[in-house]
Protein backbone atom coordinates (compact mmCIF):
# COMPACT_ATOMS: atom_id res chain seq x y z
CA UNK A 1 0.00 0.00 0.00
CA UNK A 2 2.85 2.02 0.89
CA UNK A 3 4.63 2.39 -1.91
CA UNK A 4 1.65 2.60 -4.53
CA UNK A 5 -0.62 5.13 -2.28
CA UNK A 6 2.11 6.94 -0.60
CA UNK A 7 -0.18 5.91 2.13
CA UNK A 8 1.45 4.71 5.61
CA UNK A 9 -1.77 2.88 6.90
CA UNK A 10 -1.80 3.52 10.95
CA UNK A 11 -4.82 1.78 10.95
CA UNK A 12 -2.71 -1.84 9.72
CA UNK A 13 -2.95 -3.63 13.01
CA UNK A 14 -6.69 -2.35 13.65
CA UNK A 15 -7.83 -4.43 10.67
CA UNK A 16 -5.56 -6.92 11.38
CA UNK A 17 -7.25 -7.43 14.69
CA UNK A 18 -10.90 -6.41 13.01
CA UNK A 19 -9.98 -9.84 11.19
CA UNK A 20 -8.97 -11.79 14.19
CA UNK A 21 -12.47 -10.76 16.00
CA UNK A 22 -14.66 -12.20 13.14
CA UNK A 23 -12.72 -16.00 13.36
CA UNK A 24 -13.32 -15.48 17.09
CA UNK A 25 -17.18 -14.83 16.19
CA UNK A 26 -17.13 -17.21 13.67
CA UNK A 27 -16.10 -19.87 15.50
CA UNK A 28 -17.31 -19.04 19.53
CA UNK A 29 -21.05 -18.68 17.19
CA UNK A 30 -21.16 -21.06 14.93
CA UNK A 31 -18.12 -23.22 15.62
CA UNK A 32 -16.64 -22.34 11.96
CA UNK A 33 -13.09 -23.76 12.18
CA UNK A 34 -10.78 -20.70 12.25
CA UNK A 35 -8.62 -22.04 8.78
CA UNK A 36 -12.07 -22.26 7.32
CA UNK A 37 -13.34 -18.45 8.42
CA UNK A 38 -10.07 -16.82 6.66
CA UNK A 39 -11.97 -16.64 3.20
CA UNK A 40 -14.67 -14.52 5.05
CA UNK A 41 -12.13 -12.70 6.68
CA UNK A 42 -10.30 -11.77 3.62
CA UNK A 43 -13.88 -10.59 1.75
CA UNK A 44 -15.01 -8.94 5.17
CA UNK A 45 -11.68 -6.64 5.18
CA UNK A 46 -11.92 -6.53 1.51
CA UNK A 47 -14.75 -4.63 1.27
CA UNK A 48 -13.84 -2.05 4.54
CA UNK A 49 -11.14 -1.67 2.85
CA UNK A 50 -12.53 -0.53 -0.78
CA UNK A 51 -15.39 1.41 1.58
CA UNK A 52 -12.36 3.48 3.31
CA UNK A 53 -10.11 4.22 0.67
CA UNK A 54 -13.07 5.33 -2.03
CA UNK A 55 -15.38 7.22 0.86
CA UNK A 56 -12.40 8.83 3.40
CA UNK A 57 -9.01 7.98 2.46
CA UNK A 58 -8.94 8.90 -1.92
CA UNK A 59 -10.20 12.82 -0.65
CA UNK A 60 -6.12 13.32 0.61
CA UNK A 61 -4.30 10.79 -1.80
CA UNK A 62 -2.67 14.38 -2.84
CA UNK A 63 -2.27 15.94 -0.04
CA UNK A 64 1.18 15.60 2.17
CA UNK A 65 2.59 12.52 3.76
CA UNK A 66 1.61 14.06 7.11
CA UNK A 67 -2.08 14.50 6.87
CA UNK A 68 -2.19 10.45 5.47
CA UNK A 69 -0.57 10.36 8.83
CA UNK A 70 -3.16 12.12 11.07
CA UNK A 71 -6.13 10.36 8.97
CA UNK A 72 -5.18 6.79 8.98
CA UNK A 73 -4.17 7.63 12.85
CA UNK A 74 -7.94 8.80 13.69
CA UNK A 75 -9.03 5.73 11.53
CA UNK A 76 -7.31 3.55 13.51
CA UNK A 77 -9.01 5.37 17.09
CA UNK A 78 -12.37 5.06 15.03
CA UNK A 79 -11.76 0.98 14.69
CA UNK A 80 -10.31 0.16 18.04
CA UNK A 81 -13.47 2.41 19.54
CA UNK A 82 -15.96 0.21 17.33
CA UNK A 83 -14.23 -3.35 18.60
CA UNK A 84 -14.52 -2.24 21.68
CA UNK A 85 -17.75 -1.18 22.25
CA UNK A 86 -18.51 -4.19 20.05
CA UNK A 87 -16.46 -7.26 21.72
CA UNK A 88 -15.57 -5.34 25.35
CA UNK A 89 -11.78 -5.00 25.78
CA UNK A 90 -11.79 -8.62 27.12
CA UNK A 91 -8.73 -10.81 25.73
CA UNK A 92 -10.35 -13.85 23.30
CA UNK A 93 -9.12 -16.13 21.94
CA UNK A 94 -9.28 -19.30 19.48
CA UNK A 95 -8.75 -22.98 21.29
CA UNK A 96 -10.09 -25.58 19.14
CA UNK A 97 -9.46 -29.37 19.34
CA UNK A 98 -5.93 -29.02 17.94
CA UNK A 99 -4.74 -26.22 19.18
CA UNK A 100 -2.64 -28.36 21.71
CA UNK A 101 -1.57 -30.69 19.07
CA UNK A 102 2.21 -30.39 17.92
CA UNK A 103 4.81 -31.94 14.96
CA UNK A 104 7.05 -33.81 16.95
CA UNK A 105 10.52 -33.29 14.46
CA UNK A 106 13.38 -35.12 16.58
CA UNK A 107 14.17 -32.37 19.48
CA UNK A 108 11.50 -30.03 18.04
CA UNK A 109 8.14 -29.97 18.78
CA UNK A 110 6.14 -27.23 16.18
CA UNK A 111 2.30 -26.34 17.11
CA UNK A 112 0.62 -27.63 14.06
CA UNK A 113 -1.56 -24.54 14.27
CA UNK A 114 1.65 -22.63 13.48
CA UNK A 115 2.63 -24.74 10.87
CA UNK A 116 -0.69 -24.24 9.03
CA UNK A 117 -0.25 -20.57 9.44
CA UNK A 118 3.30 -21.05 7.63
CA UNK A 119 1.44 -22.50 4.70
CA UNK A 120 -1.41 -20.02 4.72
CA UNK A 121 1.53 -17.50 5.18
CA UNK A 122 3.35 -18.71 1.44
CA UNK A 123 -0.06 -19.33 -0.07
CA UNK A 124 -1.29 -15.24 0.41
CA UNK A 125 2.77 -14.36 -0.73
CA UNK A 126 1.90 -16.84 -3.86
CA UNK A 127 -1.71 -14.96 -4.25
CA UNK A 128 -0.15 -11.56 -3.69
CA UNK A 129 2.55 -12.00 -6.46
CA UNK A 130 -0.04 -13.31 -8.85
CA UNK A 131 -2.29 -10.33 -8.16
CA UNK A 132 0.36 -7.94 -9.03
CA UNK A 133 2.21 -9.59 -11.89
CA UNK A 134 -0.16 -11.56 -13.68
CA UNK A 135 -3.91 -9.56 -13.91
CA UNK A 136 -5.08 -6.74 -14.90
CA UNK A 137 -5.65 -5.47 -11.09
CA UNK A 138 -2.25 -5.84 -11.18
CA UNK A 139 -1.04 -4.48 -13.90
CA UNK A 140 -3.43 -1.37 -13.03
CA UNK A 141 -1.81 -0.88 -9.51
CA UNK A 142 1.54 -1.24 -10.71
CA UNK A 143 0.92 1.36 -13.65
CA UNK A 144 -0.60 3.79 -10.65
CA UNK A 145 2.02 3.19 -8.06
CA UNK A 146 4.49 4.28 -10.95
CA UNK A 147 2.81 7.49 -12.51
CA UNK A 148 -0.37 8.27 -11.74
CA UNK A 149 -0.93 10.70 -14.46
CA UNK A 150 0.46 8.75 -17.20
CA UNK A 151 -2.06 5.56 -15.66
CA UNK A 152 -4.61 7.99 -16.18
CA UNK A 153 -4.25 9.05 -19.61
CA UNK A 154 -3.86 5.16 -20.43
CA UNK A 155 -7.81 4.95 -19.12
CA UNK A 156 -7.10 3.38 -15.74
CA UNK A 157 -9.57 4.99 -13.29
CA UNK A 158 -7.63 6.51 -10.63
CA UNK A 159 -9.74 6.21 -7.95
CA UNK A 160 -10.63 2.90 -8.53
CA UNK A 161 -7.11 1.28 -8.83
CA UNK A 162 -6.29 2.97 -5.12
CA UNK A 163 -9.52 1.65 -3.24
CA UNK A 164 -8.39 -1.93 -4.85
CA UNK A 165 -4.58 -1.32 -3.77
CA UNK A 166 -6.17 -0.55 -0.41
CA UNK A 167 -8.95 -3.01 -0.64
CA UNK A 168 -6.23 -6.08 -1.24
CA UNK A 169 -4.06 -5.25 1.37
CA UNK A 170 -6.91 -4.83 4.23
CA UNK A 171 -8.17 -8.08 3.39
CA UNK A 172 -4.58 -9.64 3.76
CA UNK A 173 -4.55 -7.95 6.87
CA UNK A 174 -7.55 -9.48 8.05
CA UNK A 175 -6.26 -12.76 7.22
CA UNK A 176 -3.40 -12.65 9.38
CA UNK A 177 -5.57 -11.44 11.77
CA UNK A 178 -7.99 -14.34 11.76
CA UNK A 179 -4.43 -16.99 12.11
CA UNK A 180 -3.28 -14.84 15.22
CA UNK A 181 -6.12 -15.64 16.82
CA UNK A 182 -5.39 -19.21 16.46
CA UNK A 183 -2.14 -18.97 18.84
CA UNK A 184 -2.83 -15.33 20.37
CA UNK A 185 -5.32 -14.19 22.86
CA UNK A 186 -6.42 -11.01 20.74
CA UNK A 187 -7.94 -7.57 22.10
CA UNK A 188 -9.10 -4.20 20.31
CA UNK A 189 -6.01 -2.37 21.24
CA UNK A 190 -3.59 -5.16 20.27
CA UNK A 191 -3.12 -4.23 17.02
CA UNK A 192 -0.11 -1.64 17.64
CA UNK A 193 2.57 -3.48 17.22
CA UNK A 194 1.59 -5.29 14.04
CA UNK A 195 1.30 -2.01 12.34
CA UNK A 196 4.60 -1.22 13.63
CA UNK A 197 6.00 -4.45 12.11
CA UNK A 198 4.55 -3.86 9.09
CA UNK A 199 6.07 -0.96 8.88
CA UNK A 200 9.20 -2.55 9.71
CA UNK A 201 9.14 -5.25 6.91
CA UNK A 202 8.02 -3.58 4.63
CA UNK A 203 11.19 -0.84 4.63
CA UNK A 204 13.40 -3.80 5.61
CA UNK A 205 13.03 -5.44 2.40
CA UNK A 206 12.51 -2.38 0.52
CA UNK A 207 9.11 -1.35 -1.72
CA UNK A 208 7.51 -2.72 -4.42
CA UNK A 209 8.03 -6.39 -4.87
CA UNK A 210 6.60 -9.28 -2.69
CA UNK A 211 9.60 -11.12 -2.95
CA UNK A 212 11.49 -8.18 -1.10
CA UNK A 213 9.02 -8.30 1.41
CA UNK A 214 8.57 -11.76 2.49
CA UNK A 215 12.48 -11.77 2.82
CA UNK A 216 12.15 -8.64 4.82
CA UNK A 217 9.44 -10.21 6.88
CA UNK A 218 11.60 -13.47 7.33
CA UNK A 219 14.36 -11.52 8.35
CA UNK A 220 12.73 -9.60 10.85
CA UNK A 221 10.87 -12.57 12.37
CA UNK A 222 14.45 -14.31 13.11
CA UNK A 223 16.08 -11.03 14.38
CA UNK A 224 13.26 -10.82 16.74
CA UNK A 225 13.85 -14.57 17.93
CA UNK A 226 17.51 -14.16 18.01
CA UNK A 227 17.08 -11.21 20.41
CA UNK A 228 14.68 -13.34 22.35
CA UNK A 229 16.77 -16.55 22.86
CA UNK A 230 20.01 -14.66 23.23
CA UNK A 231 21.23 -15.26 26.69
CA UNK A 232 21.19 -12.31 29.24
CA UNK A 233 18.51 -10.53 26.98
CA UNK A 234 14.60 -11.24 28.01
CA UNK A 235 12.67 -10.98 25.39
CA UNK A 236 11.62 -7.24 25.87
CA UNK A 237 14.73 -6.61 24.38
CA UNK A 238 13.74 -8.32 21.12
CA UNK A 239 11.85 -5.54 19.51
CA UNK A 240 14.97 -3.30 20.43
CA UNK A 241 17.56 -5.47 18.51
CA UNK A 242 15.01 -5.68 16.02
CA UNK A 243 14.29 -2.31 15.15
CA UNK A 244 17.81 -1.20 15.90
CA UNK A 245 18.72 -3.65 12.97
CA UNK A 246 16.28 -1.61 10.86
CA UNK A 247 18.08 1.67 11.85
CA UNK A 248 21.34 0.47 10.86
CA UNK A 249 19.93 -1.04 7.27
CA UNK A 250 18.30 2.32 6.58
CA UNK A 251 21.79 4.30 7.29
CA UNK A 252 23.15 1.77 4.81
CA UNK A 253 21.11 1.25 2.39
CA UNK A 254 17.76 3.52 2.14
CA UNK A 255 16.03 1.64 -0.30
CA UNK A 256 15.71 -1.22 1.83
CA UNK A 257 17.84 -4.68 1.58
CA UNK A 258 16.38 -5.71 -1.81
CA UNK A 259 14.52 -2.60 -2.81
CA UNK A 260 15.30 -0.45 -6.34
CA UNK A 261 15.69 3.43 -6.03
CA UNK A 262 12.95 5.25 -8.04
CA UNK B 1 -27.28 21.09 -31.63
CA UNK B 2 -25.01 24.69 -31.67
CA UNK B 3 -21.84 23.99 -33.78
CA UNK B 4 -18.64 25.47 -31.46
CA UNK B 5 -16.75 27.98 -32.20
CA UNK B 6 -19.11 29.80 -34.76
CA UNK B 7 -17.56 33.05 -34.34
CA UNK B 8 -14.23 32.55 -35.29
CA UNK B 9 -13.41 32.75 -39.06
CA UNK B 10 -11.01 30.07 -39.18
CA UNK B 11 -13.48 27.13 -37.35
CA UNK B 12 -15.72 27.88 -40.63
CA UNK B 13 -14.60 24.95 -42.53
CA UNK B 14 -15.86 22.82 -39.93
CA UNK B 15 -19.43 23.59 -40.23
CA UNK B 16 -21.75 20.40 -41.86
CA UNK B 17 -20.24 18.23 -40.21
CA UNK B 18 -19.90 17.65 -35.99
CA UNK B 19 -16.05 17.73 -35.43
CA UNK B 20 -14.04 15.45 -33.52
CA UNK B 21 -12.48 18.17 -31.09
CA UNK B 22 -13.94 21.29 -30.79
CA UNK B 23 -12.15 23.65 -28.15
CA UNK B 24 -14.13 27.31 -27.26
CA UNK B 25 -13.32 30.20 -25.94
CA UNK B 26 -10.76 28.28 -23.53
CA UNK B 27 -9.46 29.66 -20.03
CA UNK B 28 -7.11 28.65 -17.30
CA UNK B 29 -5.32 30.69 -14.92
CA UNK B 30 -2.68 29.32 -12.02
CA UNK B 31 -2.52 31.88 -9.60
CA UNK B 32 -1.60 35.31 -10.82
CA UNK B 33 -0.57 33.87 -14.79
CA UNK B 34 -3.45 33.89 -16.93
CA UNK B 35 -2.14 30.62 -18.55
CA UNK B 36 -4.66 30.48 -21.68
CA UNK B 37 -7.16 32.73 -22.30
CA UNK B 38 -9.60 32.58 -25.48
CA UNK B 39 -8.46 29.30 -27.10
CA UNK B 40 -10.75 28.22 -29.85
CA UNK B 41 -9.94 25.31 -32.67
CA UNK B 42 -11.78 22.41 -34.15
CA UNK B 43 -9.75 18.68 -35.18
CA UNK B 44 -11.64 16.80 -38.13
CA UNK B 45 -10.97 13.34 -38.94
CA UNK B 46 -7.91 13.31 -40.79
CA UNK B 47 -6.68 16.66 -39.11
CA UNK B 48 -3.06 17.32 -38.49
CA UNK B 49 -2.98 20.28 -36.13
CA UNK B 50 0.40 21.81 -35.42
CA UNK B 51 0.13 24.21 -32.22
CA UNK B 52 3.27 26.03 -32.27
CA UNK B 53 4.65 29.18 -29.36
CA UNK B 54 7.33 29.89 -27.62
CA UNK B 55 8.08 28.55 -24.23
CA UNK B 56 5.37 29.04 -21.93
CA UNK B 57 2.78 30.05 -24.23
CA UNK B 58 0.20 27.58 -22.95
CA UNK B 59 0.65 24.78 -25.38
CA UNK B 60 1.05 21.82 -22.85
CA UNK B 61 -1.60 23.46 -20.36
CA UNK B 62 -3.63 23.14 -23.48
CA UNK B 63 -2.82 19.31 -24.04
CA UNK B 64 -3.77 18.98 -20.20
CA UNK B 65 -6.83 20.83 -20.54
CA UNK B 66 -8.54 18.34 -23.45
CA UNK B 67 -7.17 14.98 -21.29
CA UNK B 68 -8.67 16.17 -18.44
CA UNK B 69 -5.29 16.53 -16.48
CA UNK B 70 -6.37 20.48 -15.53
CA UNK B 71 -10.04 22.02 -15.48
CA UNK B 72 -10.67 24.66 -17.41
CA UNK B 73 -11.80 28.10 -15.81
CA UNK B 74 -13.64 29.09 -18.61
CA UNK B 75 -14.84 28.10 -22.14
CA UNK B 76 -15.45 24.54 -23.78
CA UNK B 77 -14.32 20.85 -24.78
CA UNK B 78 -16.21 19.30 -27.04
CA UNK B 79 -15.74 15.87 -28.24
CA UNK B 80 -18.35 14.85 -31.21
CA UNK B 81 -20.23 17.44 -30.11
CA UNK B 82 -20.83 16.47 -25.84
CA UNK B 83 -18.75 18.59 -23.25
CA UNK B 84 -15.77 16.62 -21.78
CA UNK B 85 -15.06 19.28 -19.33
CA UNK B 86 -15.03 17.64 -15.86
CA UNK B 87 -14.99 14.34 -16.59
CA UNK B 88 -12.35 12.25 -15.35
CA UNK B 89 -8.89 11.53 -17.66
CA UNK B 90 -9.63 8.20 -17.61
CA UNK B 91 -12.67 8.72 -18.95
CA UNK B 92 -11.87 11.29 -21.53
CA UNK B 93 -8.61 8.90 -22.88
CA UNK B 94 -11.28 5.43 -23.28
CA UNK B 95 -13.48 8.15 -25.36
CA UNK B 96 -10.62 8.34 -27.94
CA UNK B 97 -7.93 10.55 -26.95
CA UNK B 98 -4.93 9.19 -26.42
CA UNK B 99 -1.96 11.33 -25.28
CA UNK B 100 1.87 11.71 -24.76
CA UNK B 101 4.02 13.46 -22.74
CA UNK B 102 6.90 15.96 -23.41
CA UNK B 103 9.24 14.39 -20.98
CA UNK B 104 8.10 10.62 -21.80
CA UNK B 105 6.79 8.49 -18.90
CA UNK B 106 7.17 4.84 -18.86
CA UNK B 107 6.64 2.78 -16.65
CA UNK B 108 9.57 1.59 -15.23
CA UNK B 109 8.65 -1.90 -13.78
CA UNK B 110 7.80 -2.86 -17.37
CA UNK B 111 8.80 -4.03 -20.60
CA UNK B 112 8.44 -2.49 -23.60
CA UNK B 113 5.73 -4.61 -24.67
CA UNK B 114 3.88 -4.46 -21.18
CA UNK B 115 3.93 -0.57 -20.85
CA UNK B 116 2.00 -0.64 -24.70
CA UNK B 117 -0.42 -3.27 -23.49
CA UNK B 118 -1.75 -1.13 -20.60
CA UNK B 119 -2.98 0.84 -23.59
CA UNK B 120 -4.59 -1.78 -24.99
CA UNK B 121 -5.65 -3.42 -21.80
CA UNK B 122 -7.70 0.13 -19.80
CA UNK B 123 -7.63 2.60 -22.93
CA UNK B 124 -10.12 1.15 -25.71
CA UNK B 125 -13.12 2.18 -26.12
CA UNK B 126 -14.87 -0.96 -26.90
CA UNK B 127 -14.32 -2.05 -23.35
CA UNK B 128 -12.23 -5.12 -21.65
CA UNK B 129 -9.64 -6.69 -23.06
CA UNK B 130 -7.90 -9.71 -21.46
CA UNK B 131 -4.13 -9.68 -20.93
CA UNK B 132 -3.08 -11.79 -23.10
CA UNK B 133 -5.32 -9.90 -26.29
CA UNK B 134 -3.72 -6.83 -25.17
CA UNK B 135 0.05 -8.12 -25.05
CA UNK B 136 -0.97 -9.40 -29.23
CA UNK B 137 -2.39 -6.24 -29.77
CA UNK B 138 0.97 -4.43 -28.16
CA UNK B 139 2.84 -6.01 -30.84
CA UNK B 140 1.04 -5.14 -33.77
CA UNK B 141 1.47 -1.31 -32.40
CA UNK B 142 5.12 -1.87 -32.01
CA UNK B 143 5.32 -3.12 -35.43
CA UNK B 144 4.25 -0.19 -36.63
CA UNK B 145 6.36 2.50 -34.81
CA UNK B 146 9.20 0.46 -35.21
CA UNK B 147 10.00 -0.85 -31.92
CA UNK B 148 9.72 -4.48 -32.65
CA UNK B 149 12.97 -5.81 -31.98
CA UNK B 150 13.38 -4.46 -28.59
CA UNK B 151 9.85 -5.39 -27.20
CA UNK B 152 11.30 -7.56 -24.40
CA UNK B 153 13.65 -4.41 -23.19
CA UNK B 154 12.74 -3.12 -20.10
CA UNK B 155 12.05 0.39 -20.60
CA UNK B 156 14.86 1.92 -18.92
CA UNK B 157 17.72 0.63 -21.22
CA UNK B 158 15.52 2.73 -24.47
CA UNK B 159 17.52 5.17 -25.80
CA UNK B 160 15.47 8.33 -25.71
CA UNK B 161 14.06 8.33 -29.23
CA UNK B 162 12.76 4.88 -28.56
CA UNK B 163 11.41 6.14 -25.22
CA UNK B 164 9.33 8.91 -27.46
CA UNK B 165 8.39 5.84 -29.86
CA UNK B 166 6.95 4.19 -26.73
CA UNK B 167 5.01 6.79 -25.50
CA UNK B 168 3.87 6.85 -29.02
CA UNK B 169 2.88 3.24 -29.17
CA UNK B 170 1.38 3.03 -25.77
CA UNK B 171 -1.05 5.76 -26.79
CA UNK B 172 -1.91 4.06 -29.97
CA UNK B 173 -2.49 1.01 -28.42
CA UNK B 174 -5.77 2.58 -26.57
CA UNK B 175 -7.28 2.69 -30.60
CA UNK B 176 -7.62 6.47 -30.19
CA UNK B 177 -9.16 8.61 -33.03
CA UNK B 178 -7.36 11.55 -31.72
CA UNK B 179 -3.69 11.78 -30.69
CA UNK B 180 -2.23 14.62 -28.55
CA UNK B 181 1.56 14.84 -29.10
CA UNK B 182 3.55 16.74 -27.04
CA UNK B 183 6.86 17.62 -28.20
CA UNK B 184 7.83 13.90 -29.83
CA UNK B 185 10.74 15.35 -31.71
CA UNK B 186 12.13 17.01 -29.01
CA UNK B 187 15.84 16.26 -28.84
CA UNK B 188 16.19 13.96 -31.18
CA UNK B 189 18.70 14.62 -34.44
CA UNK B 190 18.32 15.00 -37.94
CA UNK B 191 17.79 11.63 -38.95
CA UNK B 192 15.81 10.31 -36.34
CA UNK B 193 13.22 13.31 -36.65
CA UNK B 194 12.60 11.93 -40.39
CA UNK B 195 11.72 9.00 -38.61
CA UNK B 196 9.68 10.11 -36.52
CA UNK B 197 7.92 12.01 -38.83
CA UNK B 198 7.69 9.27 -41.29
CA UNK B 199 5.96 7.48 -38.09
CA UNK B 200 3.69 10.42 -37.50
CA UNK B 201 2.36 9.49 -41.19
CA UNK B 202 2.02 6.67 -41.10
CA UNK B 203 -0.81 7.10 -38.30
CA UNK B 204 -2.67 9.91 -39.62
CA UNK B 205 -2.87 7.00 -42.77
CA UNK B 206 -4.28 4.93 -40.20
CA UNK B 207 -7.30 6.97 -40.14
CA UNK B 208 -5.90 8.92 -36.79
CA UNK B 209 -6.38 12.97 -35.98
CA UNK B 210 -3.13 14.45 -34.63
CA UNK B 211 -2.29 17.73 -32.74
CA UNK B 212 0.76 17.91 -32.15
CA UNK B 213 2.71 20.42 -30.12
CA UNK B 214 5.77 21.16 -31.96
CA UNK B 215 8.82 23.38 -31.76
CA UNK B 216 10.84 22.21 -34.86
CA UNK B 217 9.21 24.06 -37.73
CA UNK B 218 10.14 21.28 -40.59
CA UNK B 219 8.40 18.88 -38.93
CA UNK B 220 4.94 21.59 -38.92
CA UNK B 221 5.73 22.16 -42.37
CA UNK B 222 6.36 18.41 -43.19
CA UNK B 223 2.82 16.97 -41.59
CA UNK B 224 0.51 19.64 -40.58
CA UNK B 225 -2.35 21.17 -42.47
CA UNK B 226 -2.85 23.82 -40.20
CA UNK B 227 -1.38 25.36 -37.39
CA UNK B 228 -1.90 27.30 -34.46
CA UNK B 229 0.26 29.79 -32.82
CA UNK B 230 -0.30 30.51 -29.29
CA UNK B 231 1.38 33.19 -27.65
CA UNK B 232 1.31 33.99 -23.73
CA UNK B 233 -1.56 31.98 -23.33
CA UNK B 234 -3.64 33.95 -26.70
CA UNK B 235 -4.11 32.35 -30.33
CA UNK B 236 -1.77 34.66 -32.67
CA UNK B 237 -3.34 33.07 -35.56
CA UNK B 238 -4.38 29.87 -37.75
CA UNK B 239 -4.08 28.61 -40.79
CA UNK B 240 -1.67 26.72 -43.42
CA UNK B 241 1.74 25.90 -42.20
CA UNK B 242 3.83 27.62 -44.87
CA UNK B 243 1.56 30.75 -44.50
CA UNK B 244 1.47 30.78 -40.04
CA UNK B 245 5.24 30.15 -40.31
CA UNK B 246 5.40 33.55 -42.48
CA UNK B 247 3.93 35.87 -41.18
CA UNK B 248 5.73 38.70 -39.42
CA UNK B 249 3.85 38.54 -35.99
CA UNK B 250 4.44 34.73 -35.34
CA UNK B 251 8.67 35.76 -36.10
CA UNK B 252 8.10 38.19 -33.67
CA UNK B 253 7.00 36.26 -31.04
CA UNK B 254 9.21 33.41 -31.54
CA UNK B 255 12.59 35.60 -32.20
CA UNK B 256 11.73 39.19 -31.12
CA UNK B 257 10.85 42.30 -33.15
CA UNK B 258 14.15 43.30 -33.77
CA UNK B 259 14.53 40.05 -35.84
CA UNK B 260 12.03 40.72 -38.09
CA UNK B 261 12.24 44.06 -38.83
CA UNK B 262 15.79 42.43 -39.72
CA UNK B 263 14.28 40.76 -43.21
CA UNK B 264 13.18 37.31 -43.84
CA UNK B 265 14.45 35.00 -40.97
Amino acid sequence: MWGILNIVNLAHGALVIAGGYLTWLLYSRWHVDPFLSLPVDAVALFVIGYALQRGVINRIIRAPLLFTFLLTFGLNLILVSVLLLLFTPDYRSVTTSYSGSRLELGSIAVPYIRVASLAVAILLAAILWLILNRSRTGAAIQAVGADRDAAQLVGIDLRHAYALTFAIGAAFAGVAGGLISTFQAITPTAGDPYTLQAFAVVILGGLGRVSATVAGGLLFGLIEILGQSTPGLGSGYANAIAFAVLVIVLAFRPQGLLGRLA
Amino acid sequence: MESAGGILPWSEWGHNSVSLLAVNDLGKRFGGVQALQGVSFTVQDGDVLGIIGPNGAGKTTLLNCVSGLFRPDRGDIRWQDRSIVGQAPYRIARLGIGRTFQIVRPFPSMTVRENTAMGALFGQPAGRLQPAEALRQADAVLDLVGLADKRSHPVLRLTVPDRKRLEVARALAMRPRLLLLDEVMAGLNQVEVEQALEMVRQVRASGVAIVLIEHVMKVIVGVCNRALVLNLGRPLLEGPPSEVLRDRRVIEAYLGERYARGGDA
